[in-house]
């Protein structure tokens, strides 16, 4: 039996105090891990999110804001110049517009509801959608101009994904053809398939494919070509939002303030990247708590361990002196203490190892879903378009809903869906954490050991 | 031969320095086993010690069959007491979660003796000092005072060391088992030609001595 196999069997010496130093260690490796885990998942979020989001600017009409704002639209020109700023690689423009029963043929899919009633009695002002302040109101139906179809909807006015057609084709980006992609639920409800045939501005509009994109509201939306909305519409030249693709993160600032020089006080010019760290503040704030707590529950297991071994080796000093005197190396005592900090540790380890996997979701669940709840309460009225509900009265401008806003409200949505797994370097950065705990608890107890003299054994005779 | 000259051990304390063993000189042959008497505080353990390579002399020559000792370093001291000296406590000092055998072999592993004949030879020494049957496979818990100072007994002189120590031996023993003990460190010793020193306070453990000194005041004669 070597020193090694001895401390091994030294830590099931006393059953109650290895239940006990075990239990407290489980604990707090449990902790360790799930904080591990969750900030783990929660980095790559934020990776994910950053590398997703780095290298655009959004450019909308100054004082747009959704319902809440109004603003001039921008014009084709102006984005154009916007593309010939060095370092752009491509500029994406939407002009949204709402159809009311008198310009389409079509009828929403949502009905207005109890969230939309809310609103019927809109914004003050003329010209608004149909209902007014009667109260009967009627949603409108959405159509989306835009040079970029497939990618319209993302993150956009319906917090939608990437829209995936299911039946059909597209249109190109400088279609002016009469043309329309619908989403699935909107055909559903008015029966379009491809190849079908609606109103909209008193002109016919055939629908060449349906979309999917992830969600009943973005579903219900319209998409054409920019210049078939600007041409009918009647606002030719229109854009009411824009987003600039920039060919590196690294340029991101200097083509913002470039458009910012060039656009003054005519549009607002927000960096994804700004957007994204205001929308991430949560997620990092769950970031630094995890890192936190899973440095306290580190320190604090070693520290336990500590305490523990510290007790351990006072309790059998005179057991180190007979081992000395019989002729062991202060080495060898030492490994066999430093083996039974080892088998605790990672007794602790194992039981906290299950443990931890187990809570790590919901912990990490809660902490996000509590991160984002406290930080977004200005935020989800922004999000509106509740329901089937809308304004009953004007828009200002004929404002959309378009724009930040709503993309903001996508992403919030998607920063709360954090999935944790655990990965090998997961398991790895545990192990060492476990043998970290083991080399602090041990070390101040190994310390002790060296300085037993092996003649205190016959002294306290 | 044990041959010690003139060795000191001095300690400080709070009344200044305290010599506990004061030029001490005797010698000890091979198979003898010599008794050291002596009043509590007369300086007995304090010499074991020395002589025990436990502690380092002040001063004065300690020697084992011609190898000088006294100026061994630690790691020396460690590796001399592994491989030379056997030790036996008044409180045998067993490890209380090791069964008597795996005991014995402790000091066989500190002594590198060789791993696969380690539980042999620690099944003979206990066969030796009488411990037979499933008391080798007890903790020191479930062996009775006299039986564990025999398993100390085999584990002192497992690794046939030229010099056993034993430290008031029977002071934890009624007075027929200490008798017995005596008798078997003696026999011991002659069988394996051993240099036997006990520290007692006990005259009869001492009669049974070949020899016996008597150290007060850290000062040691022999006396007859």
């Amino acid at each position: 039996m070597n020193a090694i196999t001895r401390g091994v069997k030294n830590t099931f010496r006393n059953s109650i105090r290895t239940v006990g130093i075990v239990a407290i260690l489980t604990v707090a490796i449990a902790l360790s891990i799930s904080m591990l885990v969750a900030r783990d998942a929660v980095n790559k979020k934020i990776e994910s999110v950053r590398a997703s989001t780095g290298n655009t600017i959004s450019v909308s009409p100054a004082g747009f804001f959704g319902f809440s704002g109004g603003g001039t639209p921008l014009t084709t020109t102006q984005i154009s110049d916007i593309s010939s700023i060095r370092h752009v690689t491509s500029v994406t423009s939407t002009l949204t517009q709402r159809l009311t029963s008198s310009d389409t043929s079509l009828t929403a899919p949502t009905p207005s509801g109890s969230l939309g009633g809310q609103f019927s009695g809109g914004f003050g002002g003329s010209g608004g959608f149909p209902g007014g302040s009667s109260g009967t109101f009627t949603p409108p139906v959405r159509v989306v101009g835009t040079t970029t179809p497939g990618q319209a909807l993302v993150g956009g006015a319906n917090g939608g994904g990437t829209e995936t057609l299911v039946s059909g084709s597209s249109f190109s980006g400088t279609s002016t053809a009469d043309v329309a992609i619908v989403g699935k639920t909107l055909a559903s409800t008015n029966s379009l398939k491809v190849g079908s045939t609606f109103t909209a501005w008193n002109t016919k509009i055939t629908v060449i494919g349906i979309y999917n994109a992830q969600s009943t509201f973005a579903n219900s939306d319209v998409l054409m070509p920019l210049a078939t909305v600007q041409k009918l519409s009647g606002n030719a030249n229109d854009v009411d939002s824009a987003t600039v693709y920039v060919d590196s993160v690294d340029n991101v600032s200097a083509v913002q303030a470039k458009i910012k020089a060039q656009l003054g006080s005519a549009a607002d010019v927000t960096n994804a990247q700004q957007q994204a760290e205001q929308q991430l503040a949560p997620l990092n704030s769950v970031k630094t708590i995890s890192t936190y707590t899973l440095l306290g529950t580190v320190v604090g297991a070693g520290i336990i361990l500590l305490l523990s071994m510290l007790m351990i080796v006072r309790e059998r000093r005179r057991e180190i002196g007979v081992l000395k005197a019989l002729g062991a190396k202060s080495s060898s005592v030492m490994r066999q203490f430093i083996a039974e900090a080892t088998t605790f540790t990672l007794l602790g380890s194992f039981f906290g190892f299950l443990i931890g996997i187990v809570l790590a979701n919901p912990i990490t669940s809660t902490l996000v879903t509590n991160a984002s709840s406290s930080s977004s309460s200005g935020f989800s009225r922004d999000g509106g378009f509740p329901g089937g509900g809308f304004p009953g009265g004007s828009l200002p401008g004929g404002g959309s809903s378009g724009g930040f806003h709503f993309g903001a409200r996508g992403f919030g949505h998607a920063i709360t869906s954090v999935q944790t797994s655990i990965g090998f370097s997961t398991l790895l950065v545990a192990l060492l954490i476990a043998l970290l705990v083991a080399a602090v608890g041990s070390s101040v107890a190994v310390a002790n050991i060296a300085r037993v003299r092996p003649a205190e054994v016959l002294r306290s005779e | 031969m044990l041959t010690i000259s003139n060795l000191k051990k001095s300690f400080s304390s709070g009344a200044g320095d305290v010599t506990a063993v004061k030029d001490v000189s005797f010698e000890a042959r091979s198979g003898e086993m010599v008794a050291i008497i002596g009043p509590s505080g007369s300086g007995k353990s304090t010499l074991l010690s020395l002589l025990g390579l436990l502690d380092a002399p002040d001063s004065g020559s300690l020697s084992l069959d011609g190898k000088e000792l006294a100026s061994l370093s630690e790691s020396e001291r460690t590796h001399f007491r592994a491989k030379q000296v056997g030790f036996v406590f008044q409180q045998f000092n067993l490890i209380p979660n090791l069964t008597a055998r795996e005991n014995v072999m402790l000091s066989l592993e500190f002594a590198n003796y060789p791993k696969a004949q380690r539980a042999a030879r620690a099944e003979e020494m206990l066969t030796m000092v009488g411990l037979t049957g499933d008391k080798a496979n007890r903790r020191p818990a479930k062996l009775s005072g006299g039986e564990q100072q025999r398993v100390a007994i085999a584990r002192a002189f497992a690794n046939q060391p030229p010099l056993i120590l034993a430290d008031e031996p029977t002071g934890s023993l009624d007075r027929a088992t200490g008798q017995r003990i005596v008798a078997l460190l003696r026999a011991t010793a002659t069988t394996q030609d051993a240099t036997v020193l006990v520290v007692t306070h006990d005259e009869s453990v001492a009669k049974q001595a070949d020899r016996r000194l008597e150290i007060e005041d850290g000062v040691l004669r022999e006396i007859a």
